[in-house]
């Protein structure tokens, strides 16, 4: 190695970013009842028991629900913006891109208590409904930023070509733009499903006896006993993780989702 | 509107505010929150740097491997991550397992809700985001330019101060205010690892709003952690624009 002290830096920051998960993979696997370490036996009866633990699995199904909704109703916002940040001529349009292409710096535990106080308690709006009104706002830097990240790549002539060859303007959008944006769209739509199931700052604040999502339910959890479910049901979550990162790897390419949201 | 709770009055907030302010326990609560991002915020900087700059300059094909790596992180479950620590760092984990093993010491101490096992979890969940700030830097930076500095007589490291880093500054700017602003709103983190003897202001903000039901306090929690993230992202844009001028 022509550069140790790179290299030894190098070595403590992936240590510190990989060996926790492992920790999390090789304590679900345990056949003991503590988190002790090294495991006291194989055994997948901590699977078999987050499986069958009806919070889990009831707080899953929400946070499902939430993620979905939340980020269809977000694309559903946010590609429109897109193309008329990019593509119109609005007055403002400064105003607009600075709104939603500024820094991800959100303390979203004060948006949670706002939203808490406003709406659940203001406007006496469910907990769901107030979830989805912060998830929806959270996730549309998301969906404006990865695909405006991909419209940029795309050459606005072949619009006007479209238009040219006698397309009406939305069998233009329908049948040219749409394409164009779709991988950009499907990896937004990837990214923030994922953002908004993982999601526990916003969301702390806004459970509810009927709705509450996974991340804060295992928090509990993990707060009132000691152990392994978590770890068990750590690592199905972490396998759902892994199959969505190679499907983004394989169809859109990390760097690019990333990449979208640092520029 | 923010920060003021239907049933309340604003200027119970502010009476608040002045009652934290000078209490010392609120304080203390303040400085750790401020110190432990500080702390996190240098640790990530000068950890994902050097693996951002390895990442964008190595020729091997594994680079791209450990760039997935580095960015799949970011899209796990912060409990999830979290988790992993206290495995680590419990009464009965691995670290002070082995460290009684090696006969370091007779009892395993005490890592867990220790400011030791705040600062490692926090690097955990931002060392990813300050990779890929510093790596999208870097990464616009002409490979040419090292090549020059070098033939020039620069050495390995005076190439690395007077040319890389100061024309990846901003990228660096973006990826401590990321982390710095990440480590005073992180809940999962204090919570699980901090527990009630290290409590950071967003730690304070659940109990007020959620155990103990005074808004009034809440609200001016909110307000400290909401201030110190726009003074930091506020000074970082104004540091961004001069070195964008001059």
């Amino acid at each position: 190695m022509k550069r140790p002290i790179t290299a030894a830096l190098a070595v403590i920051g992936y240590v510190i970013m990989i060996v926790p998960i492992i920790f999390v993979v090789a304590t679900a696997f345990t056949s003991g009842s503590t988190l002790r370490f090294p495991p006291d036996g194989f055994s997948l009866r901590w699977f078999d028991e987050a499986l069958g633990y009806e919070p889990f699995i009831g707080a899953a199904i929400s946070s499902l629900e939430l993620a979905v909704v939340a980020t269809a109703l977000a694309l559903l916002v946010g590609v429109p913006v897109t193309l008329a940040v990019h593509r119109g001529k609005l007055p403002g349009k400064s105003l607009v891109e600075g709104l939603f292409l500024s820094p991800l710096i959100v303390p979203e535990l004060v948006v949670g208590l706002a939203l808490f106080q406003q709406l659940m308690v203001g406007l006496d709006l469910d907990n769901f409904s107030t979830l989805l009104v912060g998830h929806t706002a959270l996730m549309l830097p998301y969906a404006v930023r990865v695909t405006g990240a991909s419209l940029a790549l795309a050459d606005p002539a072949l619009e006007e070509a479209a238009r040219g060859l006698g397309a009406s303007p939305l069998r233009a959008f329908f049948n040219v733009t749409l394409p164009i944006l779709r991988p950009g769209i499907f990896s937004a739509g990837l990214l923030s499903m994922v953002t908004s199931f993982n999601n526990v700052p916003l969301s702390l604040l806004l459970q509810g006896r009927d709705f509450r999502t996974l991340p804060v339910t295992m928090l509990d959890y993990v707060q009132q006993s000691y152990d392994p479910m978590v770890a068990a049901a750590s690592t199905l979550v972490l396998a759902a993780t892994v199959v969505i990162a190679v499907i983004a790897e394989r169809t859109v390419g990390f760097a690019k989702i990333f990449g979208g949201i640092n520029q | 509107m923010l920060f003021a709770p239907p049933d309340v009055a604003t200027g119970e907030i502010f009476a608040r505010l002045g009652e934290m302010l000078t209490d010392p326990y609120d304080l203390a609560v303040i400085g750790r929150t401020v110190g432990l991002a500080l702390a996190v915020t240098i640790i990530c900087v000068v950890l994902g740097f050097p693996i951002a700059y390895w990442l964008a300059r190595s020729p091997s094909r594994w680079s791209g491997v450990f760039l997935a790596v580095a960015i799949f992180p970011l899209m796990l479950s912060n409990v999830v991550r979290t988790f992993g620590w206290l495995v680590i760092l419990g009464s009965k984990g691995a670290l002070g397992q082995l460290l009684v093993q090696l006969g370091i010491v007779e009892v395993a101490p005490q890592l867990l809700y220790t400011k030791l096992a705040i600062i490692l979890g926090l690097t955990q969940l931002f060392l990813p985001l300050a990779i890929i700030s510093c790596y999208s830097a870097v990464a616009q930076v002409d490979p040419g330019l090292d090549d020059a500095s070098r033939g020039l007589g620069g050495g390995r490291i005076r190439t690395m101060w007077s040319v890389v880093i100061p024309l990846t500054m901003p990228g660096i700017v973006v990826a401590a205010t990321l982390v710095f602003a990440g480590s005073v709103t992180a809940y999962t983190t204090p919570y699980l690892l901090g527990g009630s003897s290290q409590r950071m202001l967003s730690t304070q903000l659940f109990n007020y709003a959620s155990t103990t039901v005074d808004w009034a306090t809440a609200s001016a929690t909110a307000l400290i952690m909401t201030v110190l993230v726009f003074l930091v992202s506020g000074l970082s844009s104004l540091i961004g624009r001069k070195g964008a001028t001059s």
